[in-house]
Order: structure tokens, then C-alpha cells, then sequence
């Protein structure tokens, strides 16, 4: 996300809340994340380190502790002046007798007079970095791959585990960032407002994609898929108008799923979907590995955004759905070239934001300071069990000693060691 | 001068686990904060150094040395060996099996990588006798 979105701490907002009534302090949420962010205090699993709002752990909850939050409540008053901006994979929701205009259509129903189609700009924005691609391909020493900054949590991860990837990240604007941009604008002129006072509602599959409103000047919100399920199908039986609000063909409209964004750009490109996928070939980025690639496309969600867990259908239903919407629909671009070109020329697809990197800790370290602390780390993990119980409070025992070393645990909240007690310790 | 040394075991032929070890390397120095370009350069070589023992060189292990001014790389492995080290270090000279090169690997750039980010290497290596790769990085160099 966006660095002006963050809260000033330098700890980024996030959508994932911990019902404490409902925790039983179980290990299997902590054990999941990978950021290594929970922490079990006081029986009650806390998020302390960076949350990118993968919903890992509310995946693995028995309890159904963990849940994402909106930053709205489908707003169920006046609807009419402001637009919405459903994600493509809302399209794919409702199974096959309804097409991505039906969608629009039905959410004209329910309220919402200015539907705004997503999966045109996913069009634009392909052939923008299309040709940043070719413009990179001249430049010695290209970032390459490219990685896609659409997946909000991916820029997280890489914000705060890779700070030197973020020369990979092209400085374009997402389809999300260029149809709210689009919105504003057409409302404003129409309502004679400032497009700053239009308000954008996103219907978003995932808690990542929620809008950061901490320091936001602008009044954007975002609620899940689920949170307009029921009204939005019950409202498109009811369609009674006739227009046409879905523009793209079917590259736009495979957005949902996994390699949907890189069908419709011609360069080298791979996608990869998962969260510990994701990490794993940001890895391998960093390493120079993946050098001959010049597009990298990453999604948290296995399967891509269909499965976002914001989502009422089934992923690998929708994924079939979204496939046959794309052969439907058409690979050729249905967006004018020519005219295109000459706008990216001229910088109207340019990224509003800036991602910086996302600092963890407060204290500033020599490397010598640094090199000492990792070695009581490894000292400290030499007497520790090697378990991994979780039941210190911390995800596994390498964790645990860097919280020891970090002054966050002790040595005695190791559930283990106890066993241990009266063989020598090395430390 | 504070010292931190890591060793860590690579198994032959283990294609599943290739190329962890290189990566526990990275998010250590990652950790100590070393300069990003430095740590992809260390990574670099130990990643191919581990394809090497991984590819042909049974089983082997990884020595990591980090002070504040250099990091030390060895990896030694109990493999057949390499019959001549300077054809060895020529880009594109390569002994791997067609299996591996069908995975991608067995380019001939091993050596010859490390060769270029590395500040210095050396090679020690018989015919039937193993090899042990001695790799140092001076921090602040700019490159090999």
C-alpha cells in the first residue's frame, strides 16, 4: 500500500481482528503467518509485528477467532451521488447466467447509480506496462523482473522483507487506482464538485485491498464481496434496465484469477499465487534468479484474487467461470491504441504513490551490534529444544531467542526447558 | 572482533531442499543489515556454490564467517572432484548431466560466477579427492 496510508508509527493499518472472547489461545494462527507478526500473551494471540492482511491465519482459526474487517458498512442510505468500484472477481460470483454487465446492473438496482467497470482499465493498465516493459528493455541494468504492485499484501511483503526489490516495482497506476482516479473525475464534472469530495466505494474479495483511511484526505472506503452478496443478487433479479456498463473484452475480465494479469502482456512473464509461493520467488528475485524474466505477477490468495477471503463461491469454480467469461469475451484489446500511447507519453498513467520501506525496529544498530546479536540468537536457539510448540508465545524457537535477544520474552517462558531442567545449558 | 559462524549441511541430489541453504544465508546477512548489493553478491555465490555440491559433489556442508568488515564463505563437499580448475572457470564449461541441464542448471556459469562477485576465491580440488570452494567479500569493495 500506499506509504502515505500508513499509520506514523511506520506499523502499516491493517484489516485482520482478534475476537478475545472467541481465542483459545491455541498455536495454529501464529504458526501460520508469514510474517512471523502473532504472538500468544496472556493466552490470547495478539498481532504485534507487520499484518499484511493475508487472512492466513483466519484460515487456519478452529475457533473463528480471526476475521477481516471493512473500512464501511455498506453504506444501505443514500447510495446515489457516489461511485462504486466492484473488483472483477465480484463478476464471477453469481455463476454463469450472469454476465459482468448483470453485475453492474444489479448494483445500479441496489442503489449505487455509478457503477464503474474494472476490468476495462485491467486493459489499460496492461498496455501501459507493456510498453514500460519495452521502455526498460533499453535502459542498462533493467529492474527486471517487474513485480506487480496489484496485490497490496505483495507490496507489503516486499516493503518490509525485500526493501531492495522496490526498484521492481513500476511506477503505474494499478486498474484500481486508475478507475477510482476515473471516477473522480467524471463525477466531479458532472456533479460540478471537487473530485476530492467524491466518494469511491470499492466491493473488494480480500481485507488487503481495503482502503488505508488512517491519514487518506480523501473519503474512499471499501467493504468485502460478502458484505453485498445477498442484496446484490436478489437486486439483479430485479433489473429492469437496459444499458451497457461493462466495456472489456476477455483479458480485462481474467483479472480474478492467477496469470490472469500477464495474459494480456506480451513480455516474459510468470505468475505465482500463494503466500509462501509468493516469498519464495521474492527470494529468489532478490538472488538474481529470476533475471530473464521482465514480469513478475504475485498474488497472496491461492488461485489468485478468486480466492480472497472476502469471496462467497468457490475458488476453483470461479476459476473455471472467469476462464470461460475470457474465451466469451475475446482475447483482443478492445482499447484504442493510438490514443493509449499518446496519453502514456504524457504520464497519465503515472502511480500517485510511492512505497517506501516498511522499518520494523526502532533502534539503530551497528553491523558489529548486529552481528552480536545474532549470535546470542544462535546461542540461545542452541539451548532451546527445538520443538517448535509455540507454547513460549512465539511461532517457533529461532523466533523465541531473536524475542529473548529483543528483550520481548524469557528464557522462562520456554514450556520446553523445564524438561530440561538440571542438564547443562550452553548459552 | 565479534564472529558469527553458521554451518550448514547440503545433501546431493536433494533437488527439493536445493537452494535453502543459500537462502538462510541471505536472511542472515539481511538480518545483520548488511548493504543489499553486497548480500545479493553473497548470495549469488552461495547459491551456486550449493548447486555445485547439490549437482556433483555428494554430500558436502556451508561455512559462514560474518565480521563486521568481510564474510566468509566455504563450502566443502566429499565428491569426485574437478579434474582441471582452470577450464573449470571458463564460462560455459560445464560437466553436468543431462538431467540436470534439463532443469535448467549445468549452464557452465557456476565457478565463473562466483568468480566475478566474489572479492576473492579459491579453489582447492583433486581428481576423486572433493573440492572445498574459499570465498571472501570485503564489505564496502563494489564488487569481485
Amino acid at each position: 500500500m500506499a506509504a502515505d496510508d500508513q499509520a506514523p508509527a511506520g506499523q502499516p493499518v491493517h484489516y485482520v481482528e482478534v475476537d478475545e472472547q472467541l481465542c483459545n489461545g491455541c498455536v495454529l494462527c501464529m504458526k501460520a503467518c508469514p510474517m512471523k507478526a502473532i504472538r500468544l500473551r496472556d493466552n490470547v494471540a495478539r498481532i504485534e509485528g507487520v499484518c499484511i492482511d493475508c487472512m492466513e491465519c483466519a484460515r487456519v482459526c478452529p475457533q473463528g477467532a480471526i476475521r477481516g474487517v471493512s473500512s464501511a458498512d455498506v453504506p444501505l442510505g443514500d447510495r446515489t451521488g457516489d461511485a462504486v468500484c466492484p473488483s472483477t472477481v465480484l463478476y464471477s460470483q453469481f455463476g454463469e447466467d450472469h454476465l459482468p454487465n448483470d453485475v453492474l446492473l444489479g448494483l445500479r438496482r441496489m442503489g449505487f447509480r455509478y457503477p464503474f467497470d474494472q476490468s476495462y482499465t485491467a486493459e489499460l493498465y496492461e498496455f501501459a506496462i507493456e510498453l514500460f516493459i519495452r521502455e526498460q528493455r533499453e535502459i542498462e541494468d533493467p529492474p527486471f523482473p517487474l513485480i506487480s504492485a496489484v496485490c497490496p499484501a505483495v507490496v507489503q511483503i516486499i516493503a518490509c522483507r525485500f526493501p531492495s526489490l522496490l526498484r521492481h516495482i513500476p511506477p503505474l497506476a494499478t486498474p484500481r487506482e486508475i478507475v477510482t482516479r476515473e471516477a473522480k473525475r467524471r463525477l466531479s464534472a458532472k456533479h460540478n464538485r471537487p473530485p476530492e469530495e467524491v466518494e469511491v466505494l470499492h466491493v473488494v474479495p480480500c481485507p488487503a485491498l481495503m482502503i488505508r483511511e488512517t491519514s487518506q484526505a480523501n473519503r474512499d472506503r471499501a467493504v468485502g464481496i460478502n458484505a453485498v452478496y445477498e442484496d446484490l443478487k436478489k437486486a439483479m433479479q430485479e433489473i429492469e434496465e437496459d444499458r451497457v456498463l461493462h466495456y472489456s473484452g476477455g483479458v480485462g475480465l481474467g483479472w480474478g484469477i492467477s496469470g490472469g494479469e500477464i495474459a494480456g502482456i506480451r513480455a516474459k512473464s510468470i505468475a505465482v499465487s500463494g503466500v509462501h509461493e509468493t516469498i519464495r520467488y521474492l527470494e529468489r528475485v532478490e538472488m538474481g534468479l529470476l533475471d530473464h524474466i521482465e514480469f513478475l505477477e504475485c498474488r497472496i490468495c491461492k488461485e489468485g484474487c478468486v480466492g480472497g477471503p472476502f469471496t462467497v463461491a468457490d475458488r476453483y469454480q470461479t476459476k473455471q467461470l472467469v476462464q470461460k467469461y475470457v474465451r466469451m469475451f475475446g482475447e483482443e484489446r478492445r482499447v484504442k491504441q493510438h490514443y493509449l500511447r499518446k496519453i502514456y507519453q504524457e504520464g497519465w498513467f503515472q502511480a500517485e504513490r510511492q512505497v517506501l520501506p516498511i522499518r520494523t525496529e526502532k533502534i539503530d544498530l551497528t553491523i558489529a551490534e548486529r552481528i552480536e546479536q545474532q549470535k546470542r540468537v544462535e546461542s540461545i536457539l542452541k539451548a532451546l529444544p527445538q520443538k517448535h510448540c509455540g507454547m513460549c508465545g512465539s511461532p517457533d524457537c529461532r523466533t523465541f531467542a531473536e524475542d529473548v535477544v529483543a528483550g520481548k520474552a524469557r528464557m522462562k517462558d520456554c514450556a520446553q526447558l523445564k524438561q530440561y531442567e538440571g542438564k547443562e545449558i550452553v548459552t | 572482533m565479534p564472529l558469527l559462524e553458521r554451518r550448514f549441511t547440503v545433501k546431493a541430489n536433494d533437488f527439493v531442499k536445493a537452494g535453502e541453504v543459500s537462502i538462510e544465508v541471505q536472511g542472515i546477512l539481511k538480518k545483520i543489515g548488511f548493504d543489499p548489493a553486497l548480500i545479493r553478491r553473497v548470495s549469488i555465490c552461495a547459491y551456486e556454490a550449493e548447486m555445485n555440491v547439490v549437482m556433483h559433489g555428494g554430500d558436502g556442508e556451508m561455512l559462514l564467517r560474518v565480521e563486521p568488515e568481510r564474510i566468509d564463505l566455504e563450502c566443502r563437499d566429499r565428491g569426485g572432484g574437478i579434474e582441471d580448475i582452470e577450464l573449470a572457470l571458463q564460462p560455459g564449461y560445464s560437466t553436468a548431466k543431462p538431467e540436470h541441464q534439463e532443469m535448467g542448471f549445468g549452464a557452465g556459469m557456476g565457478l565463473p560466477n562466483i568468480k566475478k562477485n566474489a572479492s576473492s576465491l579459491d579453489v582447492d580440488s583433486r581428481k576423486g579427492g572433493g573440492t572445498r570452494l574459499t570465498m571472501r567479500f570485503e564489505v564496502g569493495d563494489g564488487g569481485g
